[in-house]
């Protein structure tokens, strides 16, 4: 219990920060599945008049260009070379333009379609552009800003969990003054002088992982807290679970131990 | 063992505490410094383990330099050193036993070994029967005896202690200073005591130094 009360100041802004990255992991999940539901939902299409080298097109409206795929001629050719004479055929082979399909890294919105149709128009290789789309704009922009006021929030508690937390730490260095001063008189060094405060951060650290990660597992088993059920027709809000534990994990003890080793750093210079 | 050359130690720049402090303390001495209160005989003992750091001069332990001392060095000497203070100094939060095994596991030895050697110098102390005790269920003079114990766990070449019976009864100050004689004779550590106070029949061959108006004489 006294355990649990010292490391409660700890705890609460661990955890709430874990929570809002939760919260940003799951919004970004659903973004990325809706995003890649809808990735085939356009397509860019350039006809040039050289061949064209992935190279020359690296970035599109400020999107990487993933790759670009060469469209066969004969198809064409085969479409009408029934009233073709052969001659003609090899003729139309050398005379035919390129065709490419150009994928882009990230879905591009209508507006980024429409500048990747004129920068490649302004290309004098470039004999024509032909853009499709589905209009999604409305549904993925809603979704990339919830994502976006996610990840703020997500970092904006994080700044106030590290402030608190350091707080924590200083505490706990003052209460254990005492003790640190005879080991350092011994000999030992901050981070030796130091270990039950380390160890106070690294056990603070796991019980928030395992509380949030507990929430984690239970909401990824009830996604309809959180998603509406007519979403789930739309979009798969489903979680890879294991991996989103794992980068929880990774949080909960870098923020800890990133802000211990500030305030030793800190503990060290004072010190000296 | 340690060789002072024109030392000088202040809190502030205006006011010296010592001032030329020259003296040289040679290996297995046991060396007493007296003086008034305020004289500076605690800061001086404070500069040896480099608590107090020199405003010029040269302090040299063993062959190690203690002026503008820190970081990995200021471990180096202090895990060399053993300090005993009027205080004691002892962590509460452990008990006696893990109080002795302190510099042990600071210098890199294991459970096992820095357990064993505290119990044979809770023996050496006649502690034994309250090796799981903690500091605050022990009398001074016996909290004393263990920071004696734990000042000689990792044979030091020099042990110093601030005013070591200096809240203790005579019965105990005099259980401290056998065993500070002990640890001299026996074990050839050099003592260095910072005390008002110097023991009647010591029974020992020691060396006495003074502090007076921030100057170190040696006194015949």
């Amino acid at each position: 219990m006294k355990f649990l009360k010292n490391i409660l100041a700890f705890l609460i802004p661990l955890c709430a920060m874990l929570l809002t990255f939760t919260l940003y992991l799951l919004i970004n999940n659903v973004v990325e599945n809706y995003k890649n539901k809808i990735s085939r939902d356009y397509s860019i299409v350039i006809v040039t008049n050289n061949p064209l080298i992935k190279e020359n097109i690296d970035e599109l409206a400020d999107i990487k260009v993933q790759r670009i795929q060469t469209l066969p001629k004969e198809k064409i050719i085969d479409d009408i070379k029934s009233n073709l004479s052969s001659t003609s055929i090899e003729l139309l082979k050398k005379k035919l333009p390129y065709f490419y399909q150009i994928y882009l890294e990230v879905f591009p919105t209508t507006s980024e379609l429409e500048t990747i149709k004129e920068t490649l128009l302004e290309n004098k290789n470039v004999r024509s552009v032909e853009v499709f789309y589905k209009n999604h704009n409305q549904t993925y922009l809603l979704l990339v800003l919830l994502s976006s006021i996610s990840f703020i929030l997500f970092f904006i508690i994080t700044i106030f969990a590290i402030i608190i937390i350091a707080k924590q730490i200083k505490l706990w260095f003052h209460e254990h003054s005492t003790r640190i001063a005879i080991l350092r008189l011994h000999g030992a060094s901050v981070l030796y002088s130091g270990s039950a405060v380390l160890n106070y951060a690294i056990l603070s650290s796991f019980l928030a992982f395992l509380i949030v990660g507990i929430l984690l597992y239970y909401i990824s088993n009830n996604m309809g807290i959180l998603f509406p059920i007519e979403l789930h027709e739309i979009i798969d809000v489903e979680i890879n679970l294991k991996y989103e534990l794992f980068k929880l994990f990774i949080l909960s003890f870098a923020i800890s131990i990133f802000t211990i080793l500030g305030v030793l750093l800190k503990y060290k210079i004072n010190d000296e | 063992m340690l060789e002072a050359k024109n030392v000088y130690l202040s809190y502030d720049d205006n006011k010296y505490i010592i001032k030329k402090g020259n003296f040289t303390i040679k290996p297995k001495e046991f060396i007493f410094i007296g003086g008034n209160s305020g004289s500076g005989k605690s800061t001086l003992l404070k500069s040896f383990y480099g608590e107090i750091p020199l405003k010029h001069g040269s302090l040299k332990i063993d062959g190690l330099e203690v002026f503008g001392i820190k970081g990995k060095k200021l471990r180096v000497l202090r895990k060399d050193i053993g300090v005993i203070f009027q205080d004691y100094k002892l962590v509460n939060e452990y008990t006696i036993e893990e109080n002795i095994m302190i510099p042990l596991k600071i210098n890199g030895y294991s459970s096992e070994i820095s357990k064993d050697q505290a119990n044979k110098l809770l023996s050496h102390v006649k502690l034994s029967h309250r090796a799981g005790y903690y500091p605050n269920e022990l009398s001074g003079g016996e909290q004393q005896r263990v920071a004696v114990a734990r000042a000689l766990a990792h044979n030091p070449k020099i042990i110093i202690a601030d005013e070591p019976t200096g809240n203790l009864d005579d019965y105990s100050a005099e259980v401290i200073w056998n065993l500070l004689k002990g640890a001299n004779e026996q074990l050839g550590i050099t003592i260095v005591v910072v005390t008002h106070r110097v023991p009647k029949n010591l029974g020992i061959k020691f060396r006495q130094l003074s502090l007076e108006d921030g100057m170190i004489y040696e006194v015949s």
